[in-house]
């Protein structure tokens, strides 16, 4: 992206830095700078996350053997709704939004910070306060039914089920307010210069995630308030005795949360697409393709939710239209993974540690994808459902996906963040970790789950019986669970070893061409002494590098001439 | 990377597709022929149950429309894969090489773009095509059902109920039983929460839904002992909600009815209800009733189901049986049958686990509650 410092007189009535606070609890806890509250989502998502993956492993040591007798059932079901729950709100959609997001997306618009940075700091406060509320529910009983709580068997489990709504309500707000928030900073911050077409593909990644958070989560609130006056107060919405209906939670349910999984899949092919680009030293292939597709994919992904009801008792008639539309979303995803892939035709591959995550991340997540259009098909479905397959094919898109692209940018972009470069070895081996826990732990649950072995169950005998290579693969993913949590651990303890001893940075240490590469890492307070003018699109590797630091430009910089490269005759999109 | 950027990066331009690309999408071909023979032609058992050997009509369907997906799913599983691991290697930078070294600068490439957007387009109209042909005949049978039988989810076991039984067969033993090469229909619903009816060997599943019935229609296609689970999350004991299916011939099927309608009439026959004692029947009533009942409190006074304070003549107690005032014989039927109603679901004797002598020393205590 080539730049030049903004003219002084252009903006002079705003064109000024504020002085950065003073004092711990302005700086590091109630901050409103976006830079450190990505941190401190960070910091909270990576705690959930190990929370919750140990609920996970706990689960994984019941299913050592078919009988269950590590815990009891309840405790059992305890267990897979507060996986469910935590993975979910407080990890999935917080952090890749709220701290990859948070982090970059002002940086590479060119902005000082987002539009609303005191909304930012309370957006990030409700996610602990929501974080007590939930486990809070292990003192009064945790809630039982799955992370879904489908009445009626949710209206069932005492205190824990009105606390788990408020606790998901409270995320809902933060997530609504990130959104909007991030929806003005897109819409009015860019810097002069920076049109649509010339912003980096993670901030218009970034921008498709919130209209999903802006527009779906109200539906999220709608059910869980509804959910809540009917364990409360006894409000018949879903007694079908009195009047309600059980299936009404459902489609309230899933008008979200189907939306919500491109809440963390979008910032996703975000990263992707920044990723790949830099370490290929290639221009990413069908810009526009790419970042039409996350648009086509958020709006569709509003009109796919039945799907997850097919055999749930909704009209048979319903199930084509929702087929046909969860098809159609095949569609903008595989312009996305061949254009990524013809990104890197032809480029000069380093393998960073990022880069490796990137590129497995076209694999994991295209196999994911692919199980999905399974689920889709409705009588496959009407097998599949409720089945280990189910949990297999999330997997693959939140692990495989999700949590692949959240690695590769939290290596990409930590050096942004702290200054430091985290230790490429130890990368490398969790890297591996990572990618042969994933695949052992849930490509077995595929098969598992076509023989017959459905979900949410504390033990197997019957299923054992029927099939009796299923102990042999329930061991064999107990095992290889505990290389992602491995995997998880080096990281962590990568992130200790490098803030002290990594390798200093520098503005740009991947020659990549975003703006965020363009000041100092970490960037200071202010971000941009001087706006930057943008001039071209980003992922123009053919250019000398670096252009110019923006630390250094304090005075009035004249602005070059618009072109700068002969544009590719061919044009863009088809 | 202390490297110093160059002014003008070398741009390195790749000789055709790549070096070896046409060998290694020959070999990438060839893996994926020998998937799809592999796919349609041998038993994927190991996959799916009893594939070689389908216990009904739609799994048939199903299972087809499984293959095709599985073979187009492999195919792009192996080509996405195979060509990003392929680039990744031959398109990595050498050492020695410059880290500013750049790679060809292509952005667009209109002609490809539209034919991978149109190509998987097609696929997913035939798959549509496919996809409501075999909907259509799982939904919408062409032939009647020559069976209909009901199936009622409960926590934590499944109620079978046949067309002329008197009672139905609700204890954790009882098995449901199909005839096979007979079109049935199997309604389905709940007497308390979300269950869902899954027989993985039939390839079909649908929830019981409070509120609603839903139904499935197939023909058993082979004889067989099958398990039922319940694969909706339903409570403590879900996965061990397990029921058992039996698909025999038509004529072993029809004298296991008959002999279950003798087993049924047996079990709802009169029960002499003289010399019932109150005070076992007390004892009785806390071990098996207590949980859901209170026996101090008037019909309003719900645990689970409603209090017994003078079942016999409170005008507020619903007249369940034939719409009068309880007699101890209807007590001594529900006893026996079981209820569903508004509130849910009493168990049946069977399920409860109550003999004769009980059922006589509950209605006898019960009769005496004022």
């Amino acid at each position: 992206m080539d730049v030049a410092a903004h003219p002084i007189e252009q903006h002079e009535a705003h064109d000024h830095i504020h002085p950065a606070p003073e004092g711990f609890i302005a700086k590091y806890v109630f901050s409103i700078d976006h830079k450190v509250i990505a941190i401190q989502y960070f910091v909270t998502g990576l705690l959930f996350m190990l929370i919750a993956g140990s609920f996970a492993e706990l689960m994984r040591i019941q299913l050592w053997n078919p009988k269950g007798t590590f815990m009891e059932y309840h405790t059992f079901n305890q267990m897979f709704t507060m996986h469910g729950t935590v993975m979910v709100w407080l990890v999935l959609i917080p952090l890749v939004t709220g701290s990859l997001g948070n982090l970059v997306m002002p940086l590479q618009i060119g902005a000082r910070d987002v539009a609303f940075p005191w909304l930012n700091m309370l957006s990030f406060w409700l996610i602990p306060v929501s974080g007590l509320i939930l486990f809070s529910t292990f003192f009064v009983g945790a809630p039982s039914s799955g992370w879904t709580e489908y009445p009626p068997i949710s209206l069932e489990q005492g205190p824990g089920g009105p606390l788990w709504c408020l606790a998901i309500i409270v995320v809902g707000i933060s997530s609504t307010l990130t959104g909007l928030n991030f929806m003005v900073t897109i819409f009015k911050m860019r810097a002069p210069g920076m049109t649509w077409t010339r912003m980096p593909l993670f901030t218009w990644a970034t921008f498709a995630t919130a209209l999903i958070n802006m527009f779906a989560t109200v539906a999220l609130s709608a059910a869980l308030l509804a959910l809540f006056f009917a364990q409360v107060y006894n409000v018949p919405f879903f007694d079908p005795a009195r009047g309600g209906s059980v299936i009404l939670y459902q489609h309230m349910f899933w008008f979200y949360s189907h939306p919500a999984v491109y809440i963390f899949i979008l910032p996703a092919f975000g990263v992707i697409s920044e990723v790949l680009p830099t370490f290929a030293r290639k221009t990413i292939f069908g810009y526009k393709m790419i970042a039409f597709s996350s648009l086509a994919i958020a709006i569709l992904g509003f009109a796919v939710w039945a799907h997850h009801m097919f055999p749930g008792g909704i009209a048979p008639w319903l199930q084509i239209p929702f087929m046909i539309i969860t098809y159609l979303i095949g569609i903008p995803t595989g312009i996305k993974i061949f254009s990524w892939m013809a990104t890197i035709w032809g480029g000069r591959i380093q393998f960073t540690t990022p880069m490796l995550y990137a590129m497995a991340f076209i694999g994991t997540f295209s196999f994911g994808g692919i199980t999905g259009v399974y689920l889709a098909c409705v009588p496959v479905d009407l097998h599949e459902h409720g089945s280990y397959f189910v949990v297999a094919h999330f997997h693959y898109v939140v692990a495989g996906g999700a949590v692949t692209a959240f690695f590769a940018g939290f290596y990409y972009w930590f050096p942004k963040a702290t200054g430091r470069l985290l230790s490429e070895k130890m990368g490398k081996v969790g890297f591996w970790l990572f990618m042969a826990g994933l695949t052992g732990t849930f490509l077995p649950m595929h098969w598992l789950g076509l023989e017959g072995m459905p979900r949410r169950y504390a033990s197997y005998e019957t299923f054992a019986k029927a099939f009796p290579d299923a102990v042999f693969w329930n061991r064999f993913e107990s095992v290889s669970s505990f290389l992602m949590v491995a995997a998880i651990a080096l990281v962590a303890v990568n992130i200790i070893y490098s803030i002290r001893s990594g390798r200093r940075a520098g503005n740009n240490p991947w020659g990549a061409r975003t703006l965020e590469w363009m000041i100092s890492s970490p960037a200071p307070y202010y971000n941009f002494k001087k706006i930057p003018i943008v001039l071209d699109r980003p992922y123009d590797f053919t250019q000398p590098l670096p252009y110019r630091n923006l630390d250094e430009v304090t005075d009035p910089y004249p602005v070059p001439s618009e072109a700068v490269l002969p544009r590719n005759a061919a044009g863009m999109g088809v | 990377m202390s490297q110093v950027a160059p002014s003008a990066p070398q741009i390195v331009t790749p000789k055709g597709l790549g070096p070896g690309f046409i060998p290694v999408t020959i070999v990438m071909t060839v893996i994926n022929i020998a998937v799809m023979f592999a796919v349609l032609y041998l038993p994927l058992n190991f996959l799916l149950p009893s594939e070689s050997n389908a216990a009904s009509d739609s799994a048939v369907s199903i299972d087809g429309l499984f293959k095709f997906m599985t073979v187009f799913g492999v195919a792009i599983t192996v080509y996405v894969s195979g060509y990003t691991a392929y680039f990744a290697f031959v398109f990595r930078r050498r050492p020695g090489e410059s880290i500013y070294t750049v790679g060809v600068p292509i952005h667009d490439a209109p002609k490809l773009e539209f034919w991978w957007t149109l190509l998987p387009t097609i696929l997913l109209v035939v798959l549509m095509g496919l996809t409501i042909s075999v909907w259509k005949q799982i939904q919408f049978p062409d032939t009647a059902a020559a069976l209909t039988t009901e199936v009622v989810g409960h926590q934590f076991n499944w109620e079978f109920r046949y067309p002329g039984l008197n009672g139905s067969l609700y204890s954790p033993t009882s098995e449901m039983h199909l005839p096979y090469g007979k079109p049935v229909k199997i309604l389905v619903s709940s007497a308390d929460v979300i269950h869902q009816f899954w027989v993985p060997e039939f390839r079909l599943k649908v929830s019981a839904v409070p509120g609603m019935v839903t139904q499935l229609n197939l023909t058993p296609t082979r004889a067989g002992r099958f398990d039922i689970s319940c694969s909706e999350y339903c409570g403590a004991n879900h996965s061990i909600m397990q029921g058992s299916l039996v698909v025999e011939s038509p004529d072993a099927f029809n004298k296991w009815l008959a002999a279950a309608k003798v087993q049924v009439a047996n079990a709802s026959g009169t029960i002499s209800l003289a010399g019932g004692d109150p005070g076992v029947g007390k004892t009785t009533f806390s071990q098996k009733c207590a949980a859901c009942h209170n026996a101090g409190g008037t019909f309003d006074q719900k645990i689970v189901g409603p209090g017994l304070l003078h079942v016999t003549d409170d005008p507020a107690h619903p007249k369940l049986v034939d719409d009068k005032p309880p007699t101890p014989e209807d007590i001594a039927e529900i006893l026996v049958k079981g209820y569903t109603g508004p509130i849910g679901a009493m168990p049946n004797r069977q399920a409860n686990g109550l003999s004769d002598s009980d059922i006589a020393n509950l209605v006898a205590y019960l009769v005496s509650l004022k």
